[in-house]
């Protein structure tokens, strides 16, 4: 598919930073819309075709993710020592290749539930956090949930939780076809008096849009698709955007600043191209939706004498507020075979906890799933923090990959203002960018939380008769690939980055839209909510620009 | 975050400091993107070494053996374990090569100083090597070892371990381009979403 070419020098509409999760969809409907947009990513584009099953390469070597060679990455858990380097793994892990992340998820597509948007209210404050009610409802949201459903493709079966929120249409695909460890989960939760339901899960169950079915290989987290049944921007949106004739996908392009003009707008950005030239694009308007990382790192770096601390940063909050998500894992093993290494990675879910219960003395909920986790190599090296390491023990228990499951308890992250992204004072990154700086440390309401659910995962393994039952310690974390909440949206231009509509408070011609934007953490599987908010922000985005209002 | 933060085990920044390397050396852990491509050639088609010496070879053999022992099956050893760690660290792991031959240097050090009028620790009887594995069991250096064991056994023949793919039959992985359902032995006979009674 190729789209429209256009040179750096024509202004076009819309300049889109990032074309995955949510720069691929936000690109789609501006293009679809009517609007001249180039999108700028830092990665290659690559086909299905490219793509194996080579765990070695995509879950150690950085093979279509951020690689610390080039992007070094530094972490503290102490916000007042020196972060130090991570070593080949980052803190931070995201896809960098065109449609970002939605290309290796595991496409968990749950909806939030209309407790999250307005938790605080409910709930009331958390000393030393900044929980806060969301500037938006989850009725706003639903109509671009359902959108998110029908036109990136999602297999589920609608009224199968009673804790669903309400929606107005149903799965356009029925759910995928249960795995053991589904049928395990759904069995010892129905002992236990609880609602297991089908995954909704951004995969065809049958084939979808000109894309094939699943073919079941197994390959879903942290690898991208052979057979483009995983509803990856890569596969939908990015094309579908090239087809209008105005949308222009330049990959290894990688965005190093926003330029203002003395009237605080936006001009366009600065990137490095495949050839390592500086180019600036210019724009009568800058989306960016480079993930919950590289958005605030963007805007940190983008100073100015207007902007001195970045870009649309007078709240002080670019890069603050990061959250991970929880998810404590329980390791059963069964008589017979599961042979969880086929197919996705889940079926089936538990969303019985999701509400946080001030009962428990913490805050926090979450949702449990079933699975085992990415491959062989990744599940056999993660034994070594489940008992013996080594020896005949340790072989005993390798045998037993076929009768192991997971199950993830996905919890809630409280927004904490030292946790955050940053710009470290000396190390560099390949394009000679202060590299990112990564300050995290666990409220303890969060671990209390994952312990909570680890406890309930416990007994549902229990109660569908697991031979054997291991819970891996919780501990602090200090690495995530759910990138949250550093530009924040609100009312108040004082306590948030962005309004309601995604659009700066600092900049008028400046929109964030990913997962920078959300308030809170949700239960994990943000991926299906930012995908709603970019359709949303889209919509509004487009409206301002037929208004003349960018 | 789902799933992973305990693979960094092999990576982790104390592990590293902890073998050596330092703060510097851990920024300057650049691996080149070339490596990993160059890597994976001639995986399985000679038994030359490209990165230890024959007594560092030896003990790296002795040790793997110990990790995934061989019995009525194949082991570390019958997998080429030792080879796809020597294969890494001459590639796509050279940052880990340096902390790595000083972490051996140590075990060996170690070993001789314990144990000096005993043969080298590759020539010790099995349960012998055990003995002296359960000593040095929680150093960074055997840590090191343990997760690049694994990686050696499972991940794809083409980087040099997992011979005949004999790590992947020893877990029970089929090593297919796609499958169909049913799965495993518990959703062979799924009534159906609703359709299963609660268990009594």
């Amino acid at each position: 598919m190729t789209g429209r070419r256009y040179h750096d020098s024509t202004v076009v509409d819309f300049v889109v930073v990032g074309s995955g999760v949510a720069g691929g969809v936000i690109a789609r409907e501006l293009a679809i819309g009517g609007f001249s947009t180039v999108v700028l990513e830092q990665g290659p584009r690559l086909t299905a075709a490219d793509f194996e099953h080579d765990e070695l390469k995509y879950w150690f070597l950085a093979g279509i993710t951020n690689d610390t060679a080039r992007s070094p990455q530094t972490f503290r858990a102490d916000p007042s020592a020196a972060a130090i380097p991570t070593g080949m793994r980052p803190a931070l892990w995201y896809a960098r290749t065109v449609g970002g992340s939605s290309t290796h998820f595991t496409a968990n597509y749950w909806r939030f539930h209309e407790i999250d948007f307005v938790e605080r209210s409910r709930l009331g404050s958390i000393a030393g956090t900044g929980f806060e009610d969301w500037p938006i409802t989850y009725a706003e949201l639903e109509p671009y949930y359902t959108k998110v459903d029908w036109d990136i493709g999602v297999s589920g079966l609608a009224g199968a939780s009673p804790f669903d929120p309400p929606r107005s249409r149903p799965y356009p695909m029925p759910p995928l076809p249960v795995k053991s460890s589904g049928v395990l989960l759904e069995r010892g939760a129905r002992k236990l008096g609880l609602h297991p339901f089908p995954a909704p899960m951004a995969i065809n169950s049958q084939s979808y849009r000109g894309r094939a079915p699943c073919i079941h290989c197994g390959f879903c987290h942290g690898f991208a698709c052979e057979v483009q049944a995983k509803s990856s921007t890569l596969f939908n949106m990015i094309p579908e955007a090239e087809a209008t004739g105005r949308c222009e996908v330049r990959a290894n392009s990688y965005v190093v600043r926003i330029d203002t003009n003395a009237r605080g707008r936006a001009t366009g950005v600065a990137y490095f191209d495949a050839n390592g030239r500086e180019r600036f694009q210019k724009a009568r308007a800058v989306v960016v939706s480079a993930n919950g990382a590289e958005t605030p790192r963007l805007l940190l770096a983008s100073t100015s004498s207007q902007h001195p601390d970045g870009l649309a940063n007078s709240s002080g909050l670019v890069g603050k507020y990061l959250m991970f998500n929880y998810a404590a894992r329980v390791s059963a093993v069964f008589e017979h075979e599961l042979n969880e290494f086929k197919s996705v990675q889940v079926t089936r879910v538990v969303h019985d906890f999701y509400d946080a219960d001030p009962k428990r003395g913490f805050y926090g909920g979450g949702g449990i799933d079933a699975r085992i986790g990415p491959q062989p190599a990744v599940w056999a090296q993660r034994l070594s923090t489940e008992g013996p390491a080594w020896g005949a023990a340790f072989k005993a228990r390798l045998r037993e990959f076929p009768r192991s499951m997971t199950l993830l308890c996905h919890g809630t992250s409280l927004p904490i203002a030292t946790n955050s992204v940053s710009l470290d004072p000396t190390l560099r990154d390949a394009w000679g960018r202060s590299a990112l700086r990564v300050t995290y440390k666990d409220h303890p309401d969060d671990l209390a939380n994952a312990r909570f659910l680890q406890d309930r995962a416990v007994e549902i393994m229990d109660a569908a008769g697991a031979q054997r039952v291991i819970r891996v310690p919780v501990r602090e974390q200090n690495f995530s690939m759910h990138l949250l909440g550093t530009c924040r949206m609100g009312d108040n231009p004082g306590t948030s980055v962005t309004d309601r509509y995604h659009r700066t408070h600092d900049v008028r011609n400046l929109f964030l839209c990913d997962g920078s934007s959300l308030v809170t953490s949700g239960r994990g599987q943000p991926t299906m909510t930012i995908q709603a908010l970019a359709f949303r922000a889209a919509d509004h985005i487009a409206r301002f620009a037929r208004a003349g209002d960018i | 975050m789902p799933d992973c933060g305990d693979v960094k085990a092999l990576y982790s920044r104390r592990a590293l400091l902890e073998a050596g390397l330092g703060i510097a050396g851990a920024i300057a852990l650049c691996r080149s993107a070339t490596a990993l491509v160059a890597a994976p050639a001639d995986a399985h088609g000679s038994t030359e070494r490209r990165f230890f010496n024959a007594s560092e070879s030896r003990t790296v053999e002795a040790i793997v053996a110990q990790i995934i022992p061989t019995d009525e099956t194949p082991g570390a050893r019958e997998m080429g374990v030792a080879r796809f760690i020597d294969h890494a660290l001459a590639g796509f792991l050279a940052p880990l090569a340096g902390p790595f031959r000083a972490g051996l240097a140590d075990f060996d050090t170690q070993y001789r100083s314990r144990n000096p009028a005993a043969e080298e620790f590759a020539s010790l009887a099995p349960v012998r090597q055990v003995e002296w594995l359960r000593q040095v069991e929680r150093t960074p250096f055997f840590a090191s070892l343990q997760q690049l064991t694994v990686l050696g056994a499972l991940t794809m023949p083409q980087y040099g371990g997992n011979r005949d793919g004999l790590g992947w039959q020893l877990i029970g992985f089929a090593d297919e381009h796609a499958f169909a359902p049913p799965f495993g032995y518990y959703d062979r006979d799924y009534p159906g979403f609703g359709a299963e009674e609660p268990l009594r």
